[in-house]
């Protein structure tokens, strides 16, 4: 991986990227480590702005796995199944297959609601 | 790693609120474009999917890290228990970069307060 942290983009390398485009806001990070947290904890500024940085590069990282995929099979769209293998893919076995059953169950209330599944290109 | 996912939660009996357990989609998705080649789309169907797991890997990395600063009576989590639960759970490929654009902020950050003083 490289270590320019969550700056790993096709798009992104040359032009200079705002700061609010390439990190996720800091209070939705913060709202969600304080869920996990006990009543009574705190969470340090400097440790949201590393897990800022650290998910920016998460998902970087497995989007490009993702994008990698689409190239080789001459596909445009990213879908749902080519996030999943890629977490695979990248040894994020745990999240893949949860995930997987997460698709499985979003496609099944899409169908519900009357909308058509993803088509598969 | 649990089936429901995203929520693995201290506050597990209060019903938590999409927005509060999810980060913007919006946001996901203008991350995700940035790696993507200029011609490339993303179905919403992945950034849905890109969504839950990012806030498994927050939930995931924070435990542990909140399990640390609890072994050690510590009630602030800060970003080297951050680095720390990353390292112990086998994303050193993060953990090492992360500690040192900590240890460079924090330098910038006792820069500044030396040209304020």
């Amino acid at each position: 991986m490289v270590d320019n942290v969550g700056g790993s983009s096709s798009n992104a390398e040359n032009s200079g990227i705002r700061e609010q485009d390439r990190l996720l806001p800091i209070a939705n990070v913060g709202r969600i480590m304080k869920q996990i947290l006990p009543p009574n904890a705190k969470i340090s500024k400097e440790s949201k702005e590393t897990m800022q940085e650290c998910v920016s590069e998460f998902i970087s990282f497995v989007t490009s796995e993702a994008s990698e995929k689409c190239r080789k099979e001459r596909r445009k769209t990213v879908n749902g199944d080519d996030i999943c293998w890629a977490l695979g893919s990248l040894g994020f076995d745990d999240y893949a297959e949860p995930l997987r059953r997460y698709l499985q169950r979003y496609r099944e209330l899409e169908v519900d609601r009357g909308n058509s599944p993803p088509k598969r290109e």
